[in-house]
């Protein structure tokens, strides 16, 4: 065979191979609820026939953002709050419609769709045990007036030392704790509350410890913190790739609350149960889960 | 730098000498017995090396998370963060004691007993003064790893320069980081340079000389 024959042979297999086998990468970041919300896409695209290759625990939300501008990564799951102000470095808001309006625009700007909500808000929680919400009658943040003079507050460093942490929100809502915040570990922080060393912690409203632990989440009613709702992010080329995508990631909006997301944490995070697993349980509960079609 | 901010370095670092003082001065109260008993009782010796070997595995995070619900021993702050550098202190003073003691040489030994020593005279006046310049080896590496290692306190509330530095990994601050980690490495110098003057003197050949 002639080597012209040889290079046409050549060149007509690479662009098969590029056309046919080019598969969605997944990204995630590096923390359990990404990780389950990355098996989750690519659970979803794989159903949808859809060949996938799967980048998790991709360092953090700096990492996750470059790789998808690149190219490198086709879609993982964003929260507003961090988009709008990690990202996009716009100030801070707690208008949960405006932030993913305008979020939805400067991605589109950028030549990225900011997807479908997920339905659940992964936003700063105050955390006190269920106890002293009990006896104290604590509901609201606000309700912390009432025990200013006692409670000893543990927090982790960001929201110690953060302007729009403790500080903003003690003058959001007007009150003071006398103490001065205990800065440690922010994962220590709960075992810290549920062992009675400190009273209130900062957590995250959909951490699965928060119902394993017995600990009640303070309603933010003057919305101080800005929200964190999660949105599934893609790039223009995910299109290309593989054409039903798009379709198969809408069929998830809105489909996790804040409470699935908690348990979904709990299952990976306190039972040490498989993440994949854990995804397919819970696709098979909310019936996104069709048969595979390879 | 303003002046606010160096006084604040300057007390944590002050906390952070408390911290690895204390923490290496329990330890050595811990393993240097704990080691002579190794030497003397096989049945102590493994399985004391060994669950020493086993806590030194152990991830700082875990231990604290091992430690808080404690009574005693745990909760937040100082004390705890105490405990558990004490804990990681243990394996390298244990090691040095009992490969100190049992370096000693066995004709020696025997010349104390020909002499009619007891063992506590043979030990206090034969063993610990030929293990010591090993014994304090292991003091000198769990003093300067303990610097390095007593960062960890700021995790529990425990105070220390790894206050800063924590602070300035959550603020990606790199002037905090350099206002913690610059601080503790002067001090690791400071104390390796310290001991080891120590050491000198104590493996020097003692001298008969009586001229001053």
């Amino acid at each position: 065979m002639s080597r012209a024959g040889v290079a046409v042979i050549l060149g007509f297999v690479v662009a098969a191979c590029a056309r046919e086998t080019r598969p969605v990468v997944v990204g995630s970041k590096n923390f359990t609820e990404s990780v389950l919300l990355g098996e989750l896409v690519a659970q979803t695209l794989e159903s949808a026939g859809c060949s996938t290759e799967r980048r998790l625990n991709l360092g953090g939300t700096l990492v996750c953002d470059k790789a998808i501008e690149s190219g490198a990564v086709d879609v993982y799951v964003e929260y507003s709050g961090t988009a709008l102000t990690a990202i996009l470095a716009r100030p801070v808001s707690s208008d949960s419609k405006r932030v993913t309006a305008i979020v939805r625009e400067a991605y589109a700007a950028r030549g990225l769709a900011w997807g479908p909500a997920l339905g659940f808000d992964n936003t700063f929680a105050m955390l006190v045990r269920k106890s002293d919400s009990q006896r104290l009658h604590l509901a609201t943040i606000g309700d912390l007036r009432k025990v200013a003079l006692e409670f000893r507050p543990g927090f982790g460093y960001e929201f110690t030392e953060r302007p729009d942490g403790w500080t903003g929100l003690q003058r959001a809502y007007g009150f003071e704790l006398a103490q001065r915040p205990v800065a440690m570990d922010l994962g220590l922080t709960y075992r810290a509350l549920a062992a009675g060393e400190v009273d209130l912690i900062a957590g995250n409203s959909t951490d699965g410890l928060i119902e394993s632990l017995g600990l009640v989440v303070l309603q933010d009613d003057r919305a101080y913190f800005p929200p964190y709702e999660a949105a599934i992010v893609t790039a223009g080329a995910i299109d290309a790739k593989c054409p039903g995508a798009r379709a198969a990631l809408d069929s998830l909006a809105g489909r996790i609350d804040d409470a699935a997301m908690r348990r979904l944490n709990f299952e990976v995070d306190g039972r040490k149960r498989d993440v994949g697993l854990v995804v397919e349980e819970f696709r098979r509960s909310v019936g996104t889960q069709t048969p595979k079609r390879r | 730098m303003n002046r606010a901010f160096a006084l604040e370095i300057a007390r944590l670092s002050g906390e952070h000498v408390v911290l690895v003082a204390v923490s290496v001065a329990l330890a050595a109260l811990i393993a240097i017995p704990l080691g002579i008993a190794c030497t003397r009782r096989e049945a102590i010796g493994r399985p004391a090396l060994r669950i020493v070997d086993a806590i030194q595995t152990i991830p700082s995070l875990a231990l604290f998370g091992f430690l808080i619900p404690l009574p005693f021993v745990g909760g937040i702050g100082a004390k705890t963060a105490i405990v558990a550098l004490v804990l990681y202190a243990l394996l390298p003073i244990l090691r040095t004691t009992v490969t100190g003691i049992r370096g000693v040489d066995s004709v020696v030994r025997e010349v104390g007993v020909a002499m009619g020593m007891t063992p506590r005279q043979l030990l206090v006046e034969v063993e610990l003064p030929l293990a010591a310049p090993s014994i304090l080896v292991g003091i000198r590496i769990a003093t300067v790893t303990g610097i390095g290692l007593a960062t960890i306190a700021a995790l529990i509330g425990g105070g220390g320069l790894g206050t800063l530095i924590f602070r300035g990994v959550a603020m990606v601050d790199a002037r905090l980081l350099l206002a913690g980690s610059l601080p503790a490495a002067l001090l690791a110098l400071i104390a390796d340079f310290g001991i080891s003057r120590v050491e000198r003197r104590l493996s020097a050949p003692p001298s008969r000389d009586t001229r001053v």
